[in-house]
């Protein structure tokens, strides 16, 4: 993987997932970030940090962006969400618009 | 459906097509609660609707809480309120909604409960739904078995904007004293509410931001609008269908001078009522349908300038008083259907310019009436049915070239007027269900390819005429109900994949190959056969229109039960069957 063609997703503890820019940009509001010209530091860095996302969830939520891809490619399965995850899963959807 | 001769359609009010205000996704219609939700798409279908749109995670998360049950979550009050609401609004999309389920939503600060034909909405959840406190903004209870004493908590939310409580027959006088306070409402609903009387109506006396007030087929009410006479904010009033509002009722409107929609359709106002608007210079929609109503209360109307809308459908007009028509010059649309009047009346039709839509059902009208039309050149809807009109009154349509939608059936017209018909290429709707019209009229109308809908009820056409279907790939409905017939002909429909509606009932000759050659139709939502020999053998062609909400085969060799089998195993949708 070419460097500008990943992003890295930070979560509150920390813990850095290094994806597919296009993966991430399933998300609207990271998609702003990285495409707004310049206003952004996450646009220089490819780096985005998640203050109140915890690792848990955002595991999850890189999850999401590749099975979109793959749903959107034509590969229709089902996304699995554990029960106790839902509702934090929601705040983070909500905030990422996704 | 399906009855052995040609039938005349009820035309709906054109007010209900104006603009409906309260959210329609449920309505009650008697025996199927659930109907009106059923025929609009679900909101949230995936997956197992295959080739959707990919789900977004806050979708799939909403998902798997209406299916897992709410029973995990105690309360959603932690998440922010535009969650809850996506939540809730799928629960209810849903119908899992239950009494359980709904105790998760105390204090969630909704803004919006539509629970309108909810089945089991009662009393009970009035406590979950105010306690949303000043959040709350709308409420739809329709349908509900809610009662005066689940009114009582509406107290607690002040900021009350829109209120539908319509078919709740069981709130009366007393309910409505709890919404007395509620100065911020802009819209209220009481459809139906029969136990609603005019001393009742004071509790409305204080609501002066009222901007839409309904009380349509509320037949207790005589002596209450009153009560209106400081709400001056008002815009449209319904009374549809209350049966009781009087001259001496219509008194209290005249100082309402926001007023632009007035429906009074069925009502006992004279003209004498009438002129009690003549203050009312914003009413831009107005209907009397079925009032004793003359054409002397055009001396009123005439003076009301932006008067655009104008039903007087079956009221008491002759041609007398009826040159008054001439100053409404901005009516876009008028109905003068079943009345007295003649070609006398039309005459002053001739200035109308504006008009876009004139329905002249049953009227004494001749073909050189019509020659008074020549000049609306913005008409797009003409009904003439059950005129006297024949083929020489079709020629003064070449002019209207806007014209999309025309009815002349039972009229004189003939295959020999149609010529005049296939000028107008904007034609999309065209009614010919009269005997008279055959193979080569339909021939004569090759050239309308736009039509979307087409009434051939009781014409008569033989597989023959079946010929020029292909002339008509647009069609989306079709009748075809004259007996000519057979299975021949069925097979030149297979390429009108448009079709949602389908008649071809009175066609004694189809068999089960009619319906093997309708299998490819699956955008069909309605299909009747009835009076034909389809059999329970032939159902199995059927199994491929996944959109039918309604199949007709009365009077077929076909039996209710394996119908019923053919919902339960293939057509989720279907909802209206017969025989049952």
């Amino acid at each position: 993987m070419k460097k500008e063609e990943t992003v890295k997703l930070i979560s509150a503890e920390g813990f850095e997932f290094v994806i597919d820019k296009k993966a991430a940009m399933v998300s609207q509001t990271i998609r702003n970030m990285l495409t707004s010209p310049g206003s952004f530091a996450e646009t220089q860095h490819g780096e985005v940090t998640f203050p109140e996302i915890s690792t848990t969830i955002l595991e999850k939520i890189c999850q999401y962006f590749y099975w979109s891809l793959q749903f959107a490619s034509g590969k229709e399965t089902e996304f699995h969400i554990e029960p106790e995850l839902t509702l934090e899963l929601m705040m983070a959807a909500n905030y990422l618009h996704t | 459906m399906g009855g052995a001769c040609s039938r005349k359609r009820d035309h709906q009010v054109i007010e209900d097509s104006v603009r409906s205000r309260f959210s329609a996704r449920f309505s009650k219609s008697g025996s199927s609660r659930w109907l009106g939700t059923s025929f609009s798409p679900r909101s949230g279908v995936y997956i197992q609707g295959g080739r959707g749109k990919c789900p977004s995670l806050m979708e799939l998360c909403i998902h798997k809480i209406c299916e897992q049950g709410i029973g995990n979550y105690h309360s959603f009050s932690v998440l922010p309120r535009d969650i809850s609401q996506q939540i809730f609004n799928e629960l209810v999309d849903r119908q899992c909604l239950t009494d359980a389920s709904l105790e998760a939503f105390r204090d969630c600060a909704l803004q919006d409960i539509y629970l309108g034909g909810y089945p089991g909405t009662t009393d009970g959840w009035m406590g979950v739904i105010c306690s949303q406190g000043s959040s709350l903004l709308s409420v739809d209870i329709s349908g509900s078995d809610i009662t005066d004493s689940g009114l009582v908590l509406l107290k607690d939310c002040p900021n009350l904007q829109n209120l539908i409580f319509d078919y709740c027959g069981r709130i009366s006088d007393r309910g409505l004293e709890n919404i007395q306070g509620l100065s911020n409402l802009t819209s209220l609903s009481f459809k139906k509410s029969s136990k609603i009387t005019g001393q009742g109506m004071i509790a409305f006396a204080n609501l002066v931001n009222l901007v839409n007030l309904d009380l349509e087929r509320c037949g207790g009410i005589h002596g209450g609008l009153i009560h209106l006479k400081g709400l001056t904010k008002l815009e449209s009033l319904n009374l549809r269908c209350c049966n009781c509002i009087t001259d001496a009722d219509m008194k209290s409107l005249s100082g309402l001078a926001n007023l632009k929609e007035l429906q009074m359709s069925s009502n006992k106002v004279t003209d004498a009522g009438v002129g009690y608007l003549e203050g009312l210079h914003k009413l831009s929609l107005l209907n009397m349908e079925g009032c004793p109503v003359t054409a002397a209360c055009l001396d009123t109307l005439s003076g009301l300038v932006e008067l655009s809308h104008l039903n007087l459908n079956r009221c008491e007009l002759s041609d007398v008083g009826c040159e008054k028509f001439a100053g409404l010059v901005k009516l876009k649309i008028l109905n003068l259907g079943f009345n007295n009047i003649t070609d006398a009346c039309i005459v002053h039709l001739k200035g109308l310019t504006n008009l876009e839509s004139l329905n002249l059902d049953s009227c004494k009208i001749r073909d050189e009436g019509l020659a008074n039309l020549a000049g609306l050149l913005n008409l797009k809807s003409l009904e003439l049915s059950d005129t006297e009109v024949g083929n020489s009154g079709l020629r003064h349509f070449s002019s209207l070239v806007n014209l999309e939608t025309i009815n002349l059936s039972f009229t004189l017209v003939t295959d020999g007027g149609m010529r005049n018909l296939s000028r107008l290429t904007s034609l999309k709707s065209l009614n010919l269900d009269t005997r008279q019209i055959t193979d080569s009229g339909l021939e004569a109308l090759t050239g309308l390819s736009g039509l979307t809908h087409l009434d051939l009820f009781g014409a008569r056409i033989t597989d023959l005429g079946t010929n020029y279907f292909r002339y008509f790939k647009n069609l989306r409905s079709l009748e075809l109900c004259g007996g000519g017939i057979t299975d021949a002909g069925v097979k030149n429909i297979k390429g009108l994949v448009s079709l949602t509606l389908l008649n071809l009932s009175q066609n004694c000759h189809l068999t089960d190959k009619s319906l093997e050659s309708i299998s490819g139709l699956t955008a069909l939502v309605s299909l009747n056969v009835s009076n034909s020999r389809v059999t329970d053998a032939g159902l199995v062609h059927l199994r491929p229109l996944k959109n039918l909400r309604s199949l007709s085969l009365e009077s077929c060799k076909v039996t209710a039960g394996e119908l019923r089998k053919l919902q339960l195993t293939a057509l989720p949708n279907l909802m209206f069957v017969r025989p049952e």
